[in-house]
């Protein structure tokens, strides 16, 4: 774990001898940038920073998050680690690949170097996912092809979800799951998938280390320093992966990564206790224990109901303009 | 050597041997045409098979409208009526208290408390207010309200918890019989009958699609029969009837199915006299279905039920009050739907 580029650790992706950074650049955030210019600067202040894994998917601001990293990234693909996600949510392998040639479009890009199942969330996505004609083939092919160089999978639900999906026997190279102080104790996947994952060589992808939208430091009940360093010195995490729609947040993260400086098991104990009580009904990892995170996509593939609060469903309804057509609008497949 | 009573062997070797038996054998019934009752555990109570369920009495038109269904519901034999101390701020208490006057000997009546972590004088404040609403000095069944969050079970047994205002209020006459009810995960469930708590009554969601999804039918009502604990089922339909209009199921398998089950009876919303109809001619000289009619119904649902669309109180927050969010720091329904 060599301090590289601007100081903030990089670790190998897997077994492989990539290095990425322990701090990742989520995508969903960067689609509530206040405009593209902003976005722009963003992605290039992360770049310098030190940062070089970006992360983002196929319905994120329907497209919009997509296009903007694509445009920011441009003459600069090669300097980066590029994720994006596929939203079948137990659909077949033909959708997958017209996603992935959307995303690809929108990257500005003719390969991704991770290309993972988006939102596993339903306890029966891992059988949707690796019957014949699921997802699962279009990974692979998208391999063979060159399209994309690791495929992985990622969600926020339950720790027995990911198990099964795992136990599909098919070859991951990366797996996402939240990881933060409050899942240290409710609903592990520190304690029930990590180590799995460790074993068999994968890519370990943190994700909301602030619980998704910064609630418990909002309330008080820790800091974005504590929150992070915890994140990042789980046993076993390649990277960190959280969102960042300002230059402030950017520049805090960076900061924090840059003097990134693991906690001791003791450290991190400590914190789990301090927070367990009101990490044992789930109240701050509401991705957990209800649909909050749970994006259109999903729903409307496993017909559960939409939340017309939600900013994909407010764009989704602005983009029909009430033309009745459904959502999304995908080319039909040749 | 423990004394184990003919029933409890009974219920216990029925129980072991896993099949709808139990249902049949202690169905008691006249004639063709009345709703059947069943004992209600070890109570020495007998309640008709399907119970008025408190919250959809909230929703009816109007008290008036109320009034007669619980008058229709009792002429139809039904004698298990269900509420809780936070349904529509106190309105299915006070409706349902007032179509009960003069008639509250003939009914087996529930309310639940919904301390939601709160202590037992919270509880035992909520006690009086429902038994001032219902207009009685006693209830049969004094239910623990909605242990659908994961620390319930710690909170509820907590010294000074809500677990010694049963205690209390059963030493005091206030109720007879004392339970609890949710409708998450049926390990929640487990959790709170592994503290040995003498409980009398448990509620939970049974129904088609529960059979193979996060299924209190496997990994609950087994224990429950066991321990020879009165169970009431309650979702038959999904909460409001999502199975049925969603699901494909009809409302008469969706209803024989559930209360095919070894349980006391099913409790069922029904919030017009329409529904009620419908429910009684289910319930009038009701035959439990056979294992094979019922493996047959499981089957039919067990595709759509692999993800929870239709169970969303177990797999969302949609069926989660208010009351309890508030206690537990959740967002309101308001800003979380689901």
């Amino acid at each position: 774990m060599q301090p590289a580029n601007g100081g903030i650790p990089r670790r190998s992706f897997g077994r492989t001898s990539l290095q990425i950074s322990a701090l990742g650049f989520g995508g969903h955030h960067l689609g509530d940038a206040e405009d593209q210019p902003t976005a722009t600067r963003l992605v290039h202040e992360a770049i310098d920073g030190g940062i070089n894994f970006f992360d983002n998917c196929w319905e994120y601001h329907r497209g919009k998050t997509e296009d903007w990293m694509g445009s920011a990234l441009r003459g600069k693909r090669n300097q980066v680690f590029l994720m994006t996600k596929v939203c079948t949510h137990g659909r077949d392998k033909d959708l997958a690949l017209r996603m992935l040639e959307q995303s690809l479009n929108r990257l500005q890009t003719d390969h991704l170097d991770l290309w993972q199942i988006h939102g596993v969330s339903f306890e029966n996505d891992a059988d949707l996912f690796i019957r014949p004609n699921g997802a699962a083939e279009a990974l692979e092919q998208a391999k063979k092809q060159g399209k994309v160089r690791f495929v992985g999978f990622t969600g926020h639900k339950d720790p027995a979800v990911h198990l099964k999906m795992l136990n599909t026997g098919f070859h991951f190279d990366a797996v996402q799951m939240p990881l933060n102080p409050f899942d240290g104790s409710f609903f592990s996947f520190q304690q029930q998938v990590v180590p799995e994952a460790q074993r068999r060589g994968m890519a370990v992808l943190g994700m909301k280390p602030l619980c998704g939208a910064g609630d418990p430091v909002k309330k008080g009940v820790l800091t974005p320093e504590e929150a992070l360093r915890y994140a990042m010195s789980v046993p076993g995490v390649t990277v960190t992966i959280t969102g960042m729609d300002n230059p402030d947040v950017l520049r805090q993260n960076l900061r924090i990564a840059q003097n990134f400086a693991p906690m001791q098991r003791e450290e991190m104990k400590a914190l789990e206790n301090r927070v367990r009580s009101v990490a044992a009904d789930g109240r701050f990892e509401l991705y957990k224990v209800s649909l909050k995170y749970d994006n259109p996509e999903a729903r409307l593939a496993h017909e559960f109901p939409l939340d017309m609060q939600q900013k994909e469903v407010k764009e989704m309804m602005r983009s029909t303009e009430n033309t009745g057509h459904p959502y999304p609008q995908l080319e039909k497949a040749k | 050597m423990s004394r184990v009573t003919r029933r409890e062997f009974l219920g216990q070797a029925i129980a072991a041997s896993g099949s709808m038996a139990m249902a049949q054998q202690n169905t008691q019934q006249n004639t063709s045409s009345d709703i059947p009752r069943r004992p209600l555990g070890k109570t020495g109570l007998q309640a008709s098979i399907i119970g008025m369920g408190g919250y959809h009495l909230g929703s009816a038109d109007d008290l008036s409208t109320a009034k007669r269904m619980v008058d229709e519901a009792i002429d139809a034999g039904v004698n298990f009526f269900d509420n809780a101390w936070d349904y529509h701020q106190g309105r299915s208490e006070e409706w349902l208290g007032a179509a009960l006057k003069g008639k509250r000997d003939k009914v087996i009546l529930m309310t639940k408390v919904c301390t939601h972590g709160r202590t037992k004088d919270v509880g035992m404040k909520m006690l009086e207010e429902s038994l001032r609403r219902l207009q009685t000095d006693h209830l049969d069944v004094w239910q623990i309200h909605e242990v659908i969050y994961y620390n319930d079970p710690d909170l509820i047994f907590a010294p000074n918890g809500v677990a010694e205002a049963l205690d209390q209020a059963k030493r005091e006459g206030k109720v007879r019989f004392v339970g609890f009810t949710g409708h998450k995960d049926p390990q929640i469930h487990l959790r709170m009958l592994r503290h040995g708590f003498a409980f009398d009554t448990v509620q939970m969601p049974l129904n088609a699609f529960d059979a193979s999804f996060r299924s209190f039918e496997q990994n609950v009502l087994p224990e429950a029969n066991r321990l020879g604990m009165a169970v009431f089922g309650m979702k038959s339909l999904g909460g409001s009837g999502e199975m049925v209009r969603k699901g494909g199921i009809k409302v008469e398998d969706g209803l024989r199915y559930a209360m095919s089950l070894p349980v006391s009876l099913t409790i069922s919303g029904m919030d017009s006299p329409e529904v009620l109809h419908q429910n009684l001619s289910i319930a009038r000289g009701f035959k439990p279905l056979n294992d094979q009619e019922m493996h047959a119904i499981r089957d039919r649902c067990r595709f759509e039920a692999s993800d929870g669309r239709y169970e969303l109180f177990k797999t969302t927050k949609k069926y989660d009050s208010d009351e309890g969010r508030k206690m537990h720091d959740f967002p309101p329904v308001a800003q979380l739907p689901a």
